[in-house]
């Protein structure tokens, strides 16, 4: 069994003024080596619950089971450290947790924890700063005089050098910009597709989830909401407004087309193609 | 962290939440001098009653005083092994080979732990029913009547509010970093010394950089804001004090009478 939630709740600071239920009763099955996407709005439980997946939360009630572990309410789970190893969590901006002399260190601070010997760590660590696209020039700089957008990339690589099988991200492209954002999720796509990671993604970018992702669960008061293939979301433009979801506007072009009395088959995915199609449609009446 | 409950605002509805915060701190400063009076376990008593009456009061939990109090057990433990070893009058209690304890260093021992109780479950009760920008408002009016010899009381005020302000960002900006290190790897409970020191480093490091950042961007705001200390400011909230809050202090006073006449006068 891959990823699945079973009943699982989760309850901030119970038994206090402060009570939160953030989690209620999720029941959740994601696939293994697939991209998928949570969507969501702010509060809906969507950091708190890929959290669950390398138990740095642990559900209030219900069973969480991750790669052949099971992390059940009320237990310790045992394997922590595996566990941590093999789903790396990147949080929603990361850079925060940058902390040693040179990017070098940093990058090898998380797979050394994991007992990888200081060679094997630093010579992965060059090959993901490579991956991230950070010139290996820049290993034996500070990490907290890169800028922004490099930061995130050294934060992310820190992660990857773990080489965990399974990558979470929480809003892994917020405050980059548009070039950067591009190339991150082309990263991910990679990612996926040579070295058949399962990946996670916390986002609010529907373009992101049409271009990049499989699979979408939409989250929406602490509750699953609905989980579907992204082709089979998109296809549906009622079911987007009724859950309050602005479509790529690639799609919302396809739809406004279509009603006016043009015949866009589903296979065209971007701008291109779509072009193409409607010229020819133009010229031949 | 999360289960840090001494000097926290614990949000109810209570007579003493809707009392004047510069009565409760007049209050607080009043019954605080009158638990230094050596009045005996009859004041001691008395003490006790009426701190557990105004806890009652504020409705807050006796579990909440009591998870305020463990902070303090390990100093209280300290306390009586100092005392131990250098209190040796009164009768002997217990000897451990050649070491002795006398009554007199229990005594003693008991009547500070008495006192600091006594002071936490005080401090707790205007603590928990005060919110941090109503008590600096507070601490701002009794200030100002020292603006005169040069004491900063609007300075001072702003001060502690911004502090009190940072703390719940601070702790959560805390566990934000302990979250993602741990994701990499960091085990903060266990572990051989130089893990337990990156460990530690890896926390201390980014929050200092990132508290620096805060407070950079703060001064920024503040001043694109057009603040300048020492300007006369208006207030968006006016404190004014009932008739309750002069019973509180009036109440605060008779405590402190009746302890300095248990002490001396009887």
């Amino acid at each position: 069994m891959p990823i699945a939630f079973e009943q699982v709740s989760h309850i901030y600071s119970d038994g206090t003024p402060f009570r939160y239920q953030a989690l209620y009763d999720i029941d959740l099955n994601l696939k293994e080596g697939k991209i998928t996407a949570v969507i969501g709005q702010t509060g809906s439980g969507k950091s708190t619950l890929v959290q669950h997946l390398n138990a740095l939360l642990l559900p209030s009630s219900g069973t969480v089971y991750v790669l052949d572990r099971k992390i059940e309410a009320g237990t310790r789970p045992k394997g922590l450290k595996s566990l941590r190893k093999d789903v790396g969590l990147v949080f929603q901006f990361p850079e925060y947790q940058l902390f040693e002399e040179t990017v070098l260190k940093d990058v090898s601070f998380g797979p050394k924890n994991f007992g990888v010997s200081e060679e094997d760590a630093a010579k992965k660590s060059l090959e993901v700063l490579k991956l991230v696209g950070i010139d290996p020039s820049y290993a034996e700089r500070s990490p907290l005089e890169l800028s922004g957008g490099q930061k995130r990339r050294v934060a992310i690589a820190g992660i990857l050098a773990m080489d965990p099988s399974v990558l979470v991200l929480d809003e892994p492209t917020a405050g980059l910009d548009p070039q950067g954002t591009i190339e991150m999720m082309k990263l991910f796509k990679r990612l996926n597709q040579e070295m058949h990671k399962t990946i996670l993604i916390v986002t609010h970018d529907m373009e992101q989830v049409y271009n990049y992702c499989d699979e979408v669960v939409v989250m929406e008061h602490g509750k699953v909401k609905l989980q579907q293939g992204v082709d089979e979301f998109f296809s549906h433009p009622e079911q987007c407004i009724e859950l309050h979801i602005l479509p790529p506007d690639i799609i919302r072009m396809k739809t406004m087309l279509r009603e006016k009395g043009f015949r866009i088959g589903d296979e065209i995915r971007d701008v291109q193609a779509l072009a193409k199609c409607i010229a020819r449609q133009v010229k031949h009446g | 962290m999360g289960n840090f409950t001494l000097g926290r605002y614990m949000p109810l509805d209570s007579p003493v939440h809707k009392m004047d915060p510069r009565a409760k701190i007049g209050a607080m400063l009043i019954v605080m001098i009158a638990v230094f009076f050596p009045s005996g376990w009859t004041g001691y008593g008395i003490l006790f009653v009426i701190a557990a009456g105004m806890i009652l009061l504020s409705r807050l939990s006796f579990k909440f005083i009591w998870k305020s109090m463990k902070p303090m057990m390990f100093m209280m433990l300290f306390l009586m092994v100092i005392n131990c070893f250098v209190i040796k009058t009164g009768t002997l209690v217990l000897t451990l080979g050649s070491f002795t304890i006398y009554s007199d260093a229990l005594l003693q021992t008991a009547y500070i732990v008495v006192r600091l109780l006594l002071m936490i479950m005080i401090t707790t009760c205007l603590t928990a029913t005060t919110k941090p920008l109503d008590m600096t408002l507070g601490i701002e009016d009794l200030l100002s009547p020292f603006r005169k010899i040069g004491v900063p009381a609007h300075e001072i005020a702003m001060l502690i509010s911004i502090a009190l302000r940072f703390i719940p960002d601070l702790i959560e900006e805390t566990q934000k970093i302990m979250k993602a290190q741990e994701s990499r790897g960091v085990d903060l409970k266990e572990g051989k010394m130089m893990e337990r020191i990156m460990a530690i480093l890896s926390l201390i490091v980014p929050l200092f950089v990132s508290a620096f950042q805060r407070a950079d961007d703060l001064a920024n705001a503040m001043e694109a804001r057009g603040y300048a200390p020492g300007e006369t400011r208006t207030r968006y909230k006016v404190l004014k004090m009932h008739r309750r809050d002069y019973i509180l202090l009036l109440g605060a006073a008779c405590v402190l009478a009746c302890m300095i006449w248990l002490s001396y006068f009887r």
